[in-house]
């Protein structure tokens, strides 16, 4: 059942990193965690679902539109709550973040209740939930195929985003210096809140095929996913976008073997003991920069 | 304006304190009490470590955790007296404080505040799946109440602290004792050091200050302070389970922190009250309005952002004491008062020192 | 004379960038040394070495102010600062929302011992250890002469007074050797004449004073000596009358050209 792992684990570790490219992004451009990330994930989830429910668009119009609105909610919770911040010692920002975050999951608890959803299946195209391949006691869905396609594709959409467009330069050189960036005459908030746009629709999608994936969402979703999507960040080095990808898939692969081999009671803190082990023996992470405390 | 604020702070809380004597005092309204007590010394404990030293500690309530289950387990294998298992608790609670603190406290803040929120989450995690030393999710039922045993003194001193007037007199007591540290450590030598570490971590290096080392001390003593508020929990509610120790608990203490203003110890104390009792009327007006009890914290979470925002110092920014009741500085002020300076030059330095 | 402060053949790398290249020199006791170069020369980052916030890439740093030569590469800033070498900075780094008297108690750090139990229980050691922090605290910023401002918000204070208390939380520690980063930037011509005082009065109590400075006037007229950094290597050491004349400082500071122009 080793391969059957495997391939869960991948599944799982590509949503992460789509999560995790989020915490990066917005980290190296600004050095916030962006705590109420996780809460933007569960929203595209609960988007996707309503518009399908209530306005009855196909699932994947839904899917589109519940990532454009996530990328909207990204900037709004840039202008409105960490904005203001931007000179404030980074421990405001941080309370900021978190303050939000709870805010954020109690709100989508009032509007869509506590109780988890099932994903309305109907709305999905009916070869998603078909067996795409099966290889003696290993199989693999046409949903799983999608989740790859969609994982991957958008990971290298980033990339040619980031390392080919004139916006992706302008973040880069924010990531590297602020102060200069403006001064060449970038646009320093514009520049912010596009990165929030994107690593928003990027959470957005990943909570959008957990959702499929798992056929149930519930406000508190983005609790635990966030900070093991966080932890897929630190994994790879925060700031690092290649990084949060590599740091993803190697969380999803620890936790489905850690669940399938030593014991599914503590599935959850692989991620965090993994995540607490990198940071206190190597906090660069696999393909980061230190972040020690000068002096 | 110091008087008055000693006044304003001083006569509703002398009233609350002997109301558990006066006949007819309601139960629940102890309890409430009783409660914003212990989230009093949580929230001074907390208070320590991101309002002195500026890091976000996101993980006190794995702390409380600790103490309540090692007073918990004592208590109901080995009948410690709750006098003996106080400093235990505390002293389990600095161990972990430290042994997290020591390879974590060198990172930077961000990297620190989520292996804190780690830490508690995998507290949760053991106190759910060691069954054989915690229950588990079943929880731990059965703690005895605090008894204070001095028969050796006359032989019918012997008390069973079951009401709920001597367990809130119990709970003030250590709020006294949690806050005459505080004050005492931050008008001192180790408070300077862990301000200095908040206001610029290379100056404070310059200066003499060992980072590291000052930073764990803080922590470990955060620590040990949420132990021992968790271990009166323990015996107060004489049941403990997983589920009191959650993330939501870290929070609420960091928003009364954050509320009271960060590095104010009256604050804390002013915070805790406030949310404790927004938190009993909230209650109510949410399952008046059908709606989950949980929601009560999307208030929590607006109310941090907001402080931040526009009141960074907290609600009351001028109830910050900040050890100029000091007699050295009282005196000083006096010496500044009366001129005694005044005759330095502005333009040529005096050469008489 | 054996020196105070000798810098043999020091190195620092940051990545790629080679901040300094073999950088020696010494400093005599007693003496107002003044570290000068163009922008980015590496006078900071050698300050930084000498005080323990970088490890030299290369070289040694030996250290004779406890009587004995000690090599002292890689030790921590807080260690360098009991050993006798305290600094202020080229950007004013006070801690803004202490007081002025906070300030300078807190520099008396590792001139002081007590521990938690003894501020738990003010025992009498800790009161007595309290005033006399009070006291000298208070000497230091009659030094300067802050004195009259000691339970004033750090923050609140004039620019030349805070580079002072600066200064005066650095003396605090009780140093042989202070090291003072652009300390008239940013000061008014009155400002910078009491600074001139200033120096002369520490250098009167005994403590030997590097200074970095871009007022070239300031830096001609205080220092004993000059040592001349220059992306990052020592181009020139000297008395301020030869370093003036110096073709390859001119060079260094008005570029390729000027000294045969």
């Amino acid at each position: 059942m080793l391969e059957q792992q495997l391939i869960n684990g991948l599944t799982l570790g590509l949503i992460y990193a789509l999560i995790a490219v989020g915490y990066t992004m917005v980290y190296g451009v600004i050095q916030l965690i962006n705590f109420a990330h996780g809460e933007i994930y569960m929203l595209g989830a609960f988007f996707c679902v309503t518009l399908i429910t209530a306005a009855g668009l196909p699932f994947y119009v839904a899917m589109l539109m519940a990532v454009i609105c996530c990328a909207l909610c990204g900037i709004l919770l840039d202008i409105i709550a960490y904005r203001p911040l931007r000179r404030a010692p980074r421990l405001a920002a941080l309370i900021t973040a978190i303050g939000m975050s709870i805010f954020l999951q109690n709100l989508a608890l009032i509007i869509w209740g506590s109780r988890s959803k099932p994903f309305p299946r109907a709305s999905l195209p009916a070869y998603l939930s078909e067996q795409a391949l099966v290889m003696g006691q290993v199989g693999l869905t046409w949903l799983q195929l999608f989740i790859f396609a969609v994982a991957i594709g958008m990971m290298v959409a980033l990339f040619l985003v980031i390392h080919k467009t004139r916006t992706g330069t302008a973040m880069r050189a924010l990531a590297q210096n602020r102060t200069a960036a403006a001064l060449m005459g970038i646009n320093v908030n514009a520049v912010i809140s596009f990165t929030f746009a994107l690593g928003s629709a990027m959470g957005a999608v990943a909570g959008i095929l957990v959702a499929v994936y798992y056929n149930t969402l519930y406000p508190t979703m983005g609790y635990t996913a966030g900070v093991k999507a966080f932890a897929a960040a630190v994994l790879g080095g925060i700031g690092s976008v290649p990084g949060a990808m590599v740091g993803g898939v190697v969380l999803g692969v620890a936790e489905a073997l850690g669940a399938g081999y030593v014991s599914s009671l503590y599935r959850d803190g692989v991620a965090y003991a993994v995540m607490i082990a990198v940071i206190v023996l190597r906090p660069s992470g696999i393909l980061g920069r230190a972040a020690i405390d000068k002096a | 304006m110091g008087h008055l604020n000693k006044r304003l702070l001083l006569l509703p809380g002398l009233a609350l304190l002997i109301y558990p004597l006066l006949p007819g005092a309601s139960d629940y309204v102890l309890h409430v009490m009783t409660l914003a007590l212990i989230y009093m010394v949580l929230a001074m404990g907390l208070n320590i470590v991101p309002g002195f030293c500026g890091l976000l500690d996101l993980g006190y309530v794995g702390f409380y955790g600790i103490g309540a289950y090692t007073a918990g387990l004592l208590t109901i294998h080995y009948g410690l007296s709750f006098w003996l298992i106080v400093p235990l608790a505390a002293l389990n609670g600095a161990l972990w404080g430290a042994l997290l603190g020591a390879p974590t406290l060198r990172l930077t803040g961000d990297y620190f505040a989520i292996v804190t929120f780690g830490f508690s989450e995998l507290v949760v995690l053991f106190l759910t799946n060691e069954i054989w030393l915690t229950r588990g999710p079943l929880g731990l039922p059965g703690i005895q109440p605090v008894t204070l045993d001095l028969s050796w003194l006359r032989p019918d001193w012997y008390f069973e602290f079951y009401d709920k007037a001597p367990n809130f007199y119990l709970a003030a007591l250590l709020v006294a004792l949690v806050f005459f540290v505080m004050g005492r450590m931050e008008d001192s030598r180790l408070g300077r050091a862990w301000y200095a570490i908040r206001e610029d971590p290379l100056a404070a290096a310059c200066c003499g200050v060992n980072i590291l080392h000052y930073k764990v001390i803080a922590f470990s003593i955060s620590a040990a302070i949420g132990a021992m508020g968790g271990c009166f929990y323990a015996r107060w509610s004489m049941f403990l389970s997983p589920d009191m120790f959650k993330f939501w608990e870290s929070f609420l203490v960091l928003c009364m922190v954050v509320l009271g203003g960060l590095g104010n110890i009256k604050g804390a104390l002013v915070g805790a009250t406030v949310l404790v009792c927004l938190g009993e009327v909230l209650r109510e007006v949410l399952a008046a309005a059908g709606l989950p009890p949980e929601t009560r914290f999307m208030a929590y979470g607006l109310i941090m952002v907001l402080i931040m925002r526009f009141r960074p110092a907290g609600l009351f920014p001028a109830i910050a004491a900040s050890g100029r009741a000091n007699p050295l500085l009282v005196v000083l002020g006096r010496r500044i008062a009366a001129g005694e300076f005044s005759g330095e030059k502005d333009d040529a330095r005096g050469t008489s020192a | 004379m054996a020196p105070l402060l000798e810098l043999q053949n020091i190195r620092k790398r940051f990545g790629g960038l080679v901040a300094l290249a073999d950088v020696s020199f010494a400093v005599r006791p007693g003496e107002i040394l003044g570290l000068i170069g163009p922008n980015g020369a590496g006078k900071t980052t050698l300050f930084n070495c000498i005080t323990g916030i970088h490890a030299p890439s290369g070289g040694t740093i030996l250290y004779f102010g406890q009587g004995r030569s000690m090599r002292t590469n890689g030790f921590k800033p807080e260690k360098m600062t009991a050993l006798g070498i305290a600094r202020t900075f080229q950007n004013i780094r006070l801690f803004n929302s202490l007081t002025v008297l906070d300030n300078v108690r807190i520099a008396r750090h590792c001139r002081t011992c007590s521990n938690f139990l003894g501020a738990v229980l003010r025992t009498r050691s800790q009161r007595a250890e309290e005033k006399e922090n009070v006291e000298a605290a208070m000497h230091w910023l009659a030094f300067v002469g802050l004195a009259r401002h000691a339970l004033a918000d750090s923050g609140s204070l004039a620019y030349g007074d805070q580079r002072r208390l600066e200064i005066a939380r650095a003396l605090a520690t009780e140093p042989r050797l202070l090291l003072l980063d652009e300390p008239a930037a940013g000061m008014n011509p009155r400002e910078t004449r009491k600074l001139v005082d200033l120096i002369h009065a520490i250098l009167a109590s005994g403590v030997t004073v590097v200074l970095i400075e871009h007022d070239m006037k300031l830096v001609m007229s205080i220092c004993q000596r000059l040592v001349v950094l220059d992306h990052g290597t020592h181009i020139a050491e000297g008395p301020p009358a030869e370093i003036r004349e110096n073709p390859r400082v001119i060079e260094a500071y008005l570029g390729r050209g000027a000294v045969h122009a």
